[in-house]
Parts: structure tokens; C-alpha cells; sequence
């Protein structure tokens, strides 16, 4: 696994305050060389600043960033071998898109025909082969994306960082986009950082994603890993859908909820503990209201063309989101069944490093 | 739809403007030109054309005006410039404006008489040189304080449109092109200051043009060591009556003014160009 | 590094802003001045002022410029307020072109220019100069501020809005009074603003129609400073910087009235 023991990017404990207003509060980053990372959090969660500090943009209030193991505090951006996309992409207007491409060769003294060859085969690799002589008024939102991408890779930095790049484009052209940037970095090999609200777009992009919120990195790792176990109730709830419903676990393997015992996969916790439980809206099976662990009445439900999203309440009055692929009746009572697997159970407040530890602690119990 | 039809068939409203820009626009400047065409007894000529062009004192005269309107413009932006980037990055840009400009609303033969007494033999800036050990200096009635007088005259006007451009500048302009490896001073040189242009570009119509014109400046400040095309234009129409000649020399005028016009405004730029300039 | 920056930053607008107003601290501190230069203070004193509002000329003047500025600010308000109205309403974008154009002639023009050849019309005209030929002017050269202050304001009403106003039975006239005119107003307060400070302000155009009998202030200043100095001037100009302060301050309130008002109204539409 460790080919590269050498982190690209390390942040240790990096902070960042405006005033009395902490933007960032204690975050340790590592990031390898080769990956597609993303932040994800709400807007005003801090990503963008923690962008903006490995760009150099930002100075930190403390902690050290590291780069290729070297600390590049206080370094200036013009000094520092990332490259970024802008959110709203920051093209020269007074410069065709062959020479907001050649910008930054220009300023290196890169030789004349160098720079034609480099800015030619940048611009062929996001796909805008003949756009050289455009003006940037005349090319549309998503060739302007690409001509931003196009900028920065021909400096052929170690690492790029994206900030929002996507944010700006309709839906359709989005989902494009996210194809092509994970095809680019997989074809470069190089470093992705890559900054986003989007769940959608980070679970489909990433090797691995940080979880933000309010300055603080929630959880980090595989997007599968972050959907299946979420940490915390705002992880949860963050990325995809859910329902979360308070319970106590009774013991080990077996957790209480809606007044009911159930098995299920977790365990490491104090007896009787009160605790959080995760049910994914697709985890969730419909059948006969006399042959369900749990017996739901449907409230409403909407036709999403390839299931129907149904909501429905329990007796403890918990609302219940149900994706199925068969209607539901208004008003009727159902039973709910589900797999121990498809429970997953949160602590309250358990910080990553301990739910880390535990997991590995009860996988090493379950391996036995 | 509806609503336009009864609105422009009901056109009386308009009419008093349209009539001022009959009364005021148009037949004024055609005025101007038919009387250049006349000689001082009236009768009509081509004479005051080829006086100004084969005159040598016309044309030094025409030249020098030019040449301290492009001293004053210069001045004035080497002042402004800097003041408006500044000022850009202050807590309180719109109140720092609103101080910059405040003096345009002191009536301007106002200042100009302020410096009357600033520059007099015994006024305050000859005290200062005396006190810095320069001594005493002639300041009043000599070309310096002519374009010093003039530049502190039009700062304000440079230093609002250049604001403005500065301030609409999008500052992940500035990041990119750090991002992109470009220093201080190459960021400055090859980002802001061309995207800045426009603002600069209307900053110097605001003030070559003027300067171009000025005549009480001349007169009260300059003690007619320097004149201009406005002092020739007051001379010939107030003084020594030849309303032809000081037409003549309000056509070329008019002419120097669309010339620069022409020179600042916003031309688009050429597209298709190679990629290395 | 960064602390010292800052410093200089705050020197060098400092050092503009002080070129800026000595001038006018100079004045008026001299109006102050026993003695008759602006060389050394003398002492204080209100003799300058009291000797101004004894000079019956120039209160006749001061007043006379005053009623120039207010009547010729009026009228070229309610001109320029319909002739943005009008432009507003023409379609065919060339003859929409050709009019802004021509709207900004004025604006451009040197001073010189605009006095010599109103000086020719009128002469042209045998309008006899003096009042009226220097109200003329005035108004004249204010209407196209004017009209580019009231325009915006009405680009910026969507045209919804007026639809709004008919489908609910307004006529035309009710339209324009209340509707068009009240969302306008902040407009037309910043451009009879702006026509009142250029009325003031001028001296050019003054200089050249105002012939022997009538004089403004401007006019005035300019032949008492030719003859050198004279402290009652600076008394003067103590009293018109008042007057300036006056008007700047107004505006800036009308300004601030105005976009909280229209804050109010972007509230209240998301709602």
C-alpha cells in the first residue's frame, strides 16, 4: 500500500481566525500524491480557506503546511507549485484563450515554441483544440471552465486545487464535467484537491473526501466509507439521504429503537448507551404491515421516475423516508424490513480518532 | 404592447428637450463653424484657415497647448493613480471618495485665487522653501505653477473613474495571476493596469480635454507665460473682437477634442491574434 | 512587513488629501485675518465678513446667482427628466444612439467652446445678453446632466411594473405621476443636484454671454482676483464653502434616503 510515504500536501494543525471569528480550528490534512481529494461542506464551513492556504492565498494563524514535505508557511503564491481553478474561473478578459493559457509560461521565461506546443496540447487535452485565437467573451460558461483547467495544468503543478469549479454550470454539463476532471486526473496521475458543497459530486469524483463543518474536519475517507458509517448525525445527514432515529444500545450487537430490539452489526460501546441510528431510505423494504420489524403509516409519497419516495410515521411519531420501487397507499399502515448490516449506530459526540479506533477494535472482534 | 403604442403617440413631453437639442447641440456648433468662415469686417473667407495654418505663432500656439495639456494629464494621473488603488484598499473607500471629490464643490476661481496667495512672493510655499533653505522663488505667473494649479484642479476627475475600474476589478484576478507564478509588479503590469485601462482612458478625456482650455488659469495663475487654445479662443472673441479667427481656432479644437476622444474611447480589441505578441 | 505597507499606504492618501484641502483651509483661515494678504495672520478678526455683507454689489451678485442657479436647476430638471423619459421610449436603437450622442455633446465640449458659440447664437438671435442669455445658458448646459442621472433610474424600472400600473386601470397620465415619476425621483434629486452645483460652479460659459450689465459670482471673483488679493474674496469663499458643505451633505442624505429605499423594496420583493 505505502509506495509513497511521503505525503504531497500535510497540514498540521492549521488554524486561521479573522478577529475573534476562528475559520479554521485545528485541521490536520494529509493528502497523497496521485489522489482525487475533496472538501465537502457547507458554504462557510472553511474549505475554501483551506484551499486557499496550500494555494497561498491566506496566510494561516497557526499550525505548519507542508509541501512535498518542505513548510511552505509565508512562501508566496507565485513561489508555490500548486495551481488553482477558480470558482468563477478568474480568465484575463483582456487576453485571447491561447494567451490567459500561456500566461504563467510567459512569466517563467519558458522558450517561444515551447510555450506554442504546451499551450496547444493543454488546450487539445480539455478538448478546445481549435479555441486559441477566442476571445473569452465569446466562449460559453463550460469552455471557459475548460480554458481555466487548461491554465493551470500547463504549469504542470504537483497538485490542483478546483475551488467550486462546477458551481456555475447547469446540471447536465455538470455531471459531464465530473466525468472528464476524474478521467484528467487519473490520465495526469497527479494531486487533486478538489472544493465542493455538492455530495453528489464528491461521492462520485473522490478517492476520499473530508467531511467540514464550522472549521473542523468531521470525517475523512473512501466515499463508500463515509456513506455506509457515517460518524455523526451531520455527516449523516450531509451526505445522501437518511433516517436517523434516537436509540440505546443494549449491548453489544444489539441496539434498541421505536421501542423495539434489533440486531445489528455495531458494537464497542458502553451498555444502555443512548446513541444515534442510521437507516438508509434504500436499505428499507416494504411488505405486509403484519410481517414488518417495524409497522409505518404512509403519509405522502412522490413519483421520482425511478422509485417512489415515500415518507411515512411510526408511533413514536419519527419520520420515516422509504425509497421504493413500488407505490405505497396514503394513509395505510406497512411493515418496514431491513438486514443488522443496513443499521448502522452513531455515538454521540465520538470525535474520528475514536470511532476509528473502535471500528477497527470490533472488525478485528468480528474477524476473530 | 398596448401601453407603447399610447405612449409614443403622445409626444408633446419630449418636444422641449428635443427643441434644446436643436437650439443648444445642434445650431450652436454650426454656428461656430459659419462664423469661422467670416473675417473681422464680416465678409466671407477662407483667410482665418490659412492664417492659422501658415502662422507660425497658430500653430507654436496649438502645439504648446497640446503639450501642456499632456503635462497636466500626465501629472494628474501620476498623482491619481496610485491614490485610487490606495484608496481601494482602505476600511472606508466611499468615505475617502466622497473627501477626494468634496473639493470639486468649492467653486474652482476660488482655489485658483487660493494659490494667488499660496504662491505670492511672500506667501506660504515661499516661506516653506525659505525655511527648507532653498530661499524664495518666483512661483506665481510661471509655467510650473500653471501645471501644478491645473493638475490639483482635475485630480478629483482623474482619480473617480480610475476608482471606479479598480474597484470593479475581480480580485480572483489578482490571486490567479499569483497563481500563476506572476510577481507583484507582474501582476500589476500585465493584470490590473490593463484591465484598469477603461478607467484610466476616461480619466484623461476628463482632463486633457479641459486642459486644453482652460483661460482663467492662464491668465491668474499662468500670468499669460503659457497659452492655451481656450485663452486664444476668450482673446479673439472678448478682446480683440475677430469672432472669425477665434472660431477657427474653436473648430480646431473641437477637432483636437474628437481626435482624443477617438484616442481614449473604447475600441474593441482586435481578436484572432497569434498567441505571442 | 505587512504593519509597515500599511503605513505607507495611509501616508501617501493622507499626503493627496492635505494637497487637496490646504488650499481651502488657506482661505478661509485668512478670512479671519486682520491686515489685507494672505502672507502672515494677523489676528482675528470678523471685519472681512462685515464688510462683505456691507458690500451691497456683491450681495446683489450672490443673489443673482443664487436665482440663475435654482431657476435654471428647475427648469433643466423637468427638461431633461421628459427628454430621459422620451429617449427611454424611443425603439429604433440608431435614432436612440444618435440622441445620447447628441445629449452628450455638452458634456464633453470645453467651456470655451459652449460660451463662444452660445455667444454667436444669441448675437445670431439678437437675444440681448445678460440674464436671460446667462439662464439660457445655464439651463443648457445642465440638461444633459441632468438626463444622464433620471436615465438609469428609469432602465432600472422593469417594464412589469408599468404593465402592472395599466392592467390595474391606470391611464397614461396616472401612470407617469404615480407611478413613473415617484420611482424615478431619486433621479431627478441627483440631477437637479448636480445642475445646481454646474450652475454654480460655472464661469466659462458665464464669462462670455453675460455681457456688461449682468455678473455672477464666479465672473465677479475672477475680475476682483485680477486686480490681486482681497480678503473680503476670502470672507466670500468662507460662506460659499459653507454653502458647498450644504449641498454635499444633502445629497449624500437624499443618496442614502434613496438606497435605503431601494433596499426596502429588493426586501420586499423576495418576501
Amino acid at each position: 500500500m505505502a509506495v509513497n510515504p511521503q505525503p504531497i500536501i500535510r497540514l498540521t494543525n492549521v488554524c486561521k481566525s479573522y478577529g475573534d471569528h476562528q475559520i479554521l480550528k485545528d485541521i490536520n490534512l494529509e493528502l497523497e500524491a496521485g489522489k482525487f481529494y475533496t472538501l465537502l461542506g457547507p458554504s462557510g464551513c472553511g474549505k475554501t480557506t483551506i484551499l486557499r492556504t496550500i494555494a497561498g492565498f491566506t496566510d494561516v494563524t497557526a499550525g505548519q503546511v507542508y509541501f512535498d514535505g518542505q513548510v511552505i508557511n509565508g512562501l508566496p503564491a507565485n513561489q508555490r507549485q500548486v495551481n488553482t481553478v477558480f470558482q468563477d474561473y478568474a480568465l484575463f478578459p483582456h487576453m485571447t484563450v491561447a494567451e490567459n493559457v500561456a500566461f504563467g509560461l510567459k512569466l517563467h521565461k519558458v522558450p517561444k515554441d515551447e510555450i506554442e506546443s504546451r499551450v496547444q496540447s493543454a488546450l487539445a487535452l480539455v478538448q478546445l483544440p481549435d479555441f486559441g485565437d477566442r476571445e473569452i467573451s465569446e466562449i460559453s460558461g463550460g469552455q471557459q471552465q475548460r480554458v481555466a483547467i487548461a491554465r493551470a495544468l500547463v504549469m504542470r503543478p504537483k497538485v490542483l486545487l478546483l475551488d467550486e469549479p462546477l458551481s456555475a454550470l447547469d446540471a447536465k454539463l455538470r455531471k459531464d464535467m465530473q466525468y472528464e476532471l476524474r478521467e484528467l486526473q487519473q490520465q495526469l496521475g497527479i494531486t487533486f484537491l478538489f472544493v465542493t458543497h455538492d455530495q453528489e459530486e464528491a461521492l462520485a469524483m473522490s478517492d476520499e473526501i473530508f467531511v467540514m463543518k464550522a472549521g473542523e474536519i468531521l470525517q475523512g475517507g473512501s466515499p463508500v466509507d463515509i456513506y455506509d458509517e457515517p460518524i455523526n448525525h451531520f455527516v449523516a445527514n450531509f451526505i445522501g439521504e437518511s433516517n436517523i432515529i434516537p436509540g440505546k444500545m443494549i449491548q453489544d450487537y444489539e441496539v434498541e429503537f421505536v421501542g423495539k430490539r434489533f440486531e445489528c452489526a455495531d458494537g464497542g460501546m458502553h451498555p444502555n448507551e443512548a446513541v444515534e441510528v442510521v437507516l438508509r431510505p434504500e436499505d428499507l423494504d416494504i411488505v405486509k404491515a403484519d410481517q414488518g420489524k417495524l409497522v409505518v403509516t404512509v403519509d405522502s409519497q412522490l413519483f421520482r421516475g425511478n422509485y417512489f419516495e415515500i415518507v411515512a410515521y411510526d408511533n413514536d411519531h419519527n419520520e420515516w423516508l422509504v425509497h421504493s420501487t413500488n407505490p405505497a397507499d396514503e394513509g395505510e399502515p406497512i411493515g418496514l424490513t431491513f438486514d443488522p448490516q443496513d443499521i448502522h449506530v452513531m455515538r454521540l459526540n465520538e470525535s474520528e480518532a475514536a470511532f476509528d479506533a473502535r471500528l477497527e477494535q470490533y472488525d478485528d472482534e468480528d474477524a476473530d | 404592447m398596448q401601453r407603447k403604442q399610447r405612449l409614443s403617440r403622445n409626444t408633446a413631453y419630449f418636444v422641449p428637450y428635443v427643441l434644446w437639442i436643436a437650439l443648444f447641440v445642434i445650431a450652436p456648433v454650426i454656428l461656430l463653424i459659419y462664423q469661422s468662415f467670416f473675417n473681422i469686417d464680416g465678409q466671407f473667407t477662407l483667410a482665418n484657415y490659412q492664417t492659422y495654418f501658415s502662422s507660425n505663432t497658430y500653430l507654436m500656439m496649438t502645439l504648446n497647448s497640446v503639450w501642456y495639456a499632456f503635462l497636466i494629464t500626465l501629472a494628474t494621473l501620476l498623482i491619481s493613480y496610485p491614490t485610487a488603488y490606495l484608496l481601494n484598499a482602505t476600511k472606508h473607500p466611499q468615505l475617502w471618495l466622497l473627501l477626494i471629490i468634496m473639493p470639486t464643490w468649492i467653486n474652482l476661481l476660488l482655489k485658483a485665487y487660493a494659490f494667488i496667495g499660496i504662491f505670492s512672493q511672500a506667501g506660504i510655499a515661499n516661506q516653506f522653501l525659505s525655511f527648507i533653505g532653498i530661499g524664495p522663488q518666483q512661483l506665481l505667473f510661471t509655467k510650473f505653477s500653471f501645471i501644478f494649479v491645473a493638475a490639483y484642479i482635475q485630480i478629483p476627475f482623474m482619480v473617480l473613474p480610475i476608482y471606479n475600474s479598480i474597484s470593479e476589478l475581480n480580485a480572483s484576478y489578482v490571486n490567479a495571476s499569483r497563481d500563476l507564478g506572476a510577481t507583484n509588479w507582474q501582476t500589476f503590469s500585465r493584470v490590473i493596469f490593463p484591465l484598469t485601462l477603461p478607467g484610466v482612458k476616461a480619466g484623461v478625456q476628463a482632463v486633457f480635454i479641459p486642459s486644453l482650455s482652460l483661460f482663467m488659469l492662464t491668465r491668474l495663475i499662468g500670468g499669460n507665460k503659457v497659452i492655451t487654445l481656450g485663452t486664444a479662443i476668450e482673446e479673439h472673441f472678448l478682446t480683440t473682437m475677430n469672432w472669425g479667427m477665434g472660431s477657427t481656432i474653436g473648430v480646431v479644437l473641437i477637432i483636437a477634442m474628437v481626435i482624443i476622444m477617438w484616442l481614449t474611447g473604447g475600441r474593441k480589441r482586435r481578436s484572432g491574434k497569434g498567441l505571442t505578441k | 512587513m505587512k504593519r509597515l505597507q500599511f503605513k505607507w499606504r495611509y501616508l501617501y492618501l493622507w499626503f493627496v488629501f492635505i494637497i487637496l484641502y490646504a488650499p481651502i483651509v488657506f482661505l478661509i483661515v485668512y478670512s479671519f485675518s486682520q491686515g489685507s494678504t494672505m502672507t502672515n495672520f494677523h489676528g482675528f478678526t470678523w471685519a472681512h465678513y462685515q464688510e462683505l455683507f456691507a458690500d451691497s454689489r456683491l450681495i446683489a451678485i450672490f443673489l443673482d446667482t443664487l436665482l440663475v442657479a435654482f431657476l435654471s436647476s428647475i427648469i433643466a430638471t423637468a427638461v431633461g427628466a421628459l427628454g430621459a423619459l422620451g429617449i427611454n421610449n424611443v425603439t429604433r436603437p440608431l435614432t436612440k444612439n444618435t440622441l445620447l450622442s447628441l445629449n452628450n455633446i455638452l458634456m464633453v465640449s470645453p467651456d470655451v467652446i459652449i460660451g463662444a458659440s452660445f455667444l454667436i447664437f444669441f448675437t445670431a438671435l439678437k437675444i440681448p445678453l445678460g440674464f436671460g442669455s446667462v439662464l439660457l445658458s445655464h439651463i443648457a448646459f445642465s440638461i444633459p446632466i441632468v438626463v444622464l442621472m433620471v436615465l438609469p433610474k428609469i432602465q432600472e424600472m422593469s417594464t412589469s411594473l408599468l404593465d402592472a400600473a395599466a392592467d390595474l386601470g391606470a391611464n397614461n397620465w396616472q401612470l407617469l405621476s404615480q407611478v413613473v415619476i415617484p420611482y424615478i425621483m431619486p433621479g431627478i434629486f441627483s440631477g437637479f443636484f448636480m445642475a445646481l452645483t454646474y450652475s454654480l460652479d460655472d464661469f466659462a460659459v458665464t464669462f462670455f454671454v453675460t455681457g456688461n450689465g449682468f455678473s455672477t459670482l464666479s465672473v465677479e471673483i475672477y475680475s476682483r482676483a485680477r486686480q490681486g488679493i482681497n480678503l473680503e474674496i476670502n470672507a466670500l469663499s468662507g460662506l460659499m464653502f459653507l454653502m458647498a458643505l450644504v449641498l454635499v451633505v444633502g445629497y449624500y442624505f437624499i443618496n442614502q434616503y434613496s438606497s435605503r429605499h431601494r433596499r426596502a423594496a429588493t426586501r420586499g420583493r423576495r418576501k
